[in-house]
């Protein structure tokens, strides 16, 4: 990140192809462009960096669950469907829970948390004990925790009057109480503190360097003695409570309820993977990416909004910047590692 | 190659250093490791661009911008660390990159095969083709290594350190080879610190030393003892002696051990170490050492027997368990179990004692008690590397491996177990290594050292237990050894 250079012809590109695309969609270049910072940052109340920070709040805090896998060597890519679990798991507690709201927002979340573990614990059996590689028993585990959380809201738990494949609402008392005079929950301050902890877990503590180690070379890890079951089976449980965590946030904060596909479809886990690899897993650097691709992404609903640039055109923009940037800072990563490994 | 210059950052790795190959030649470059002699190598191949200086073949000068341009010139490297494809034939890995096509890209194995064996031929080497890598055996990589290269019409060849994973008559087998090359007009440049190696087969020796050529002669201008003094920079160290010294109690015993690994069934071995001794395990590799030291470390299930460590029964216990109970291992391989090269020195000092008092505080490290410890582990055993929180990667075979000894030393168990311990090593790291393992057992500790350096078995062991085929086939006391009957040994049982 030291030389200014690169970066300067990464944004000149960016311009570039952006320009392009809108003599293409005939939109004002200056409008869109104030539009994309307005989109991202901006707005009345600043209304809109409140919707970048919500978005945030999901994408950082699922790149945060990734992060603890991945530097694990453990490939974890299941964080959707432990996201689901979550999720769904939250939003049962919450309607059917009796008792005060504070009880059963902590309870809601806790239950989350675990069905998340559970779920992220189930690949890491799976792949310990049955020998069921990591990369494809996380990914497969994705579609029975989509359909079963279909399901359960589709028929079981169905709030059938409201028409759609959802729960009922979570009582007002259990809410996520908001900033107030914003329309931002309070739920991004359990992702700061999920922040801190896995930047503290991930260099200062035992666990957190007995999983690196792990993470940079297995073999070396087993042949030391370290308790490599155990920290693949605690990692995917830890990584997989953070996922639940998100969804949890999701139901209590944002939605009030699981409507089917609310934590699918906007793609949080994938963003969260492509967050974690474009700043090489550094822990520090992970909420930054995260807040960047949500930046992207609201502003280019922003640009969409007051530009007239048509969805497609500036979902491509959205994809256009977010490869150029993440090109140049995986690039930039990559040159590091080879100075570092020089002279052998 | 002249005045070639090297730099990385402020180190300057390799110093207006000229060289010349001629056809027909073996021109072994000698040095310790760090001198510069791989890094010169891997500018003539095209991995490394140097600062300064030029390469000339046949008198045009020669700029690669990466190694299929310096292929494309026909010339070709067998790397120290092998780079096949496992999983794939030997004639897969040969044509890797290079393969016949016909129309439609579709590979014509059968034109592949017919060229191969064609060169195997040519050059005496017998090779099954269809095997796959990983069936075969150290020596038998290399010889697909050197396929590879012949395949692809090399002139010369450059081979780095191609002896150091071989046993005395691999060794002479590949040289048979290598003077087949010489006869057939192809240059050959040998990297090696073997200076019997030298003598027995170079015809020009060049020697460097930090980055500088200290010599470049013919070899009938030069000796064993002159070469030697020029690598070190002065004298040579004084031989290995060790006194005799009565042993005590029994910290290993292992019965009828037999472990299952790579397709191959070894054992069942039964055998002890004593306080105080050296027990070598002499034996060309693929013979099961490594099935029989993965089970003794922990890292391998046996089929069956019993390991015993200080009287208790550890067969069941983990890596950690018997870690704990007494045992350090110094693995043959330390670029993946030995290291985690990627991480800094320090957190490779501590591994396995991380979660001990002295490293941490609660859940959290401490780290300035690891950087402390790693720093102690640099003085005390000379390692050089830029500091305790320098990356592994960034230092030398030499001094990675005084680390992993280091650390495994600095641990102090009763039981030591060495593999290969100065696999690839400079002359001075071999004999520091040496030293602290005879230190240590002058000290009371029981080692059990498994080595196919039939000399490092000769000059450490008080015992030496002969392996083939997964069984002891001979045990001689020190006194008693005999370079030959051992060598036999190692490749025939039946010459017992």
């Amino acid at each position: 990140m030291r030389q200014i250079g690169p970066w300067l012809a990464v944004f000149a590109w960016i311009f570039g192809i952006l320009l392009a695309l809108m003599l293409i969609a005939n939109a004002d270049f200056g409008e869109a462009v104030t539009g994309f910072f307005n989109g991202a940052f901006g707005g009345r109340n600043l209304a809109y960096l409140f919707t970048t920070l919500g978005r945030a709040t999901m994408i950082v805090g699922m790149a945060l669950s990734v992060m603890i896998s991945f530097r694990a060597g453990l490939f974890n890519i299941g964080g959707e469907g432990q996201l689901v679990a979550g999720g769904i798991v939250a939003a049962l507690v919450g309607v059917y829970l009796p008792g005060p709201g504070w009880l059963v927002l902590l309870a809601g979340i806790g239950a989350g948390m675990m069905a998340g573990a559970l779920w992220g614990l189930l690949a890491g059996m799976m792949y310990a004990y049955v020998g069921v590689p990591l990369l494809i028993g996380s990914l497969l585990l994705n579609y029975p925790a989509r359909y079963i959380a279909s399901y359960l809201v589709g028929h079981p738990f169905r709030d059938v009057a409201s028409g759609l494949p959802q729960t009922f609402q979570v009582a007002n008392e259990a809410w996520i109480p908001l900033f107030s005079g914003t329309r931002l929950d309070m739920g991004i301050l359990a992702i700061i503190v999920v922040a801190i902890l896995a930047i503290v877990y991930s260099n200062m503590t035992i666990g957190g360097y007995r999983a690196r180690m792990n993470g940079l070379a297995p073999n070396f890890a087993r042949a030391s003695g370290l308790p490599v079951t155990a920290l693949t089976l605690r990692t995917l449980m830890l990584s997989g409570a953070i996922a639940g965590l998100v969804g949890a946030l999701a139901v209590y904060g944002v939605h009030h309820r699981f409507t089917d596909g609310m934590l699918v479809q906007p793609l949080y886990a994938w963003t969260g993977i492509i967050a974690v690899l474009m700043v090489g897993m550094v822990p520090w650097a992970v909420p930054l990416s995260g807040l960047f691709f949500a930046a992207v992404q609201t502003g280019a609903a922003g640009m969409e909004r007051s530009a007239d640039v048509p969805k497609e055109i500036a979902l491509i923009m959205q994809a256009v910047i977010i490869l150029f940037v993440a090109g140049r800072v995986a690039g930039a990563n990559l040159a590091d590692d080879r100075e570092s490994g020089n002279g052998t | 190659m002249s005045g070639i210059t090297v730099r990385f950052g402020p180190l300057t790795a390799v110093d207006q250093v000229s060289l010349r190959f001629a056809p027909g030649q073996i021109h072994a470059v000698v040095g310790e490791n760090g001198a510069g002699k791989s890094t010169v190598m891997n500018v003539l191949f095209g991995m490394i661009s140097p600062d300064a200086g030029s390469i000339r073949i046949d008198g045009a000068e020669k700029r690669w911008r990466n190694p299929q341009d310096a292929i494309a010139a026909r010339l070709g490297m067998v790397h120290q660390h092998f780079m096949l494809q496992d999983a794939m034939s030997v004639l897969e890995n040969v044509v890797l990159c290079a393969e016949p096509t016909r129309i439609f890209g579709f590979v014509d194995f059968s034109a592949a095969r017919r060229r191969l064996e064609e060169v195997a031929r040519l050059y005496g080497i017998g090779v099954a083709v269809d095997r796959k890598v990983a069936d075969l055996s150290v020596s038998e990589r290399q010889i697909v290594e050197i396929l590879k290269v012949l395949y692809r019409d090399a002139e010369m060849l450059i081979l780095d350190e191609p002896t150091a994973v071989l046993t005395p008559q691999e060794t002479e087998n590949l040289f048979k080879i290598l003077r087949n090359f010489r006869e057939s007009g192809k240059s050959i440049a040998l990297i090696t610190h073997k200076l019997d190696e030298v003598v027995a087969i170079a015809d020009w020796v060049s020697v460097m030393r930090g980055g500088k050529l200290v010599r470049s002669c013919a070899m009938a201008e030069t000796g064993k003892d002159e070469i030697a003094r020029g690598i070190i920079g002065g004298d040579l160290p004084a031989p290995l002696t060790r006194g005799g010294q009565a042993v005590g109690a029994t910290v290993l015993k292992v019965e009828n051990l037999s472990a299952r690994g790579n397709g191959r069934m070894a054992g069942p071995v039964s055998f002890e170490v004593k306080r105080g001794e050296i027990v070598g395990i002499a034996g060309i590799s693929g013979n099961g050492q490594s099935q029989i030291i993965e089970a003794l470390v922990g890292l391998r299930k046996p089929v069956a027997g019993k390991v015993s460590l200080l009287g208790h029964d550890v067969t069941h216990a983990d890596v950690a368990g018997r870690r704990e109970a007494g045992l350090s291992y110094i693995p043959a391989d330390r670029q993946t179990v030995g290291l985690a090269l990627d991480a800094r020195v320090y957190e490779n000092a501590v591994i396995g004692r991380e979660g001990t008092s002295a490293f941490s505080k609660g859940p959290l490290l401490d780290r300035p008690a690891m950087v402390g410890f790693a720093r102690q582990l640099i003085e005390r055993f000379t390692i050089k590397v830029a500091g305790p929180a320098a990356r592994c990667s960034s230092m030398s075979g030499g001094n990675k491996q005084k680390l992993v000894v280091g650390r495994e030393l600095a641990r102090e168990t009763p039981l030591i177990i060495a593999e290969n311990p100065t696999w690839g090593v400079d002359i001075g790291a071999i004999d520091f290594i040496h030293r602290e393992l005879i230190r240590m057992r002058d000290l009371g500790h029981a080692i059990l050292l498994v080595s196919t350096e039939l000399d490092e078995i000769l000059a450490l062991s008080d015992r030496i237990l002969v392996l083939y085929e997964g069984h002891i086939a001979g045990e001689f006391a020190a006194a008693e050894a005999d370079r030959l009957t051992i060598g036999a040994l190692m490749t025939s049982e039946r010459a017992a």
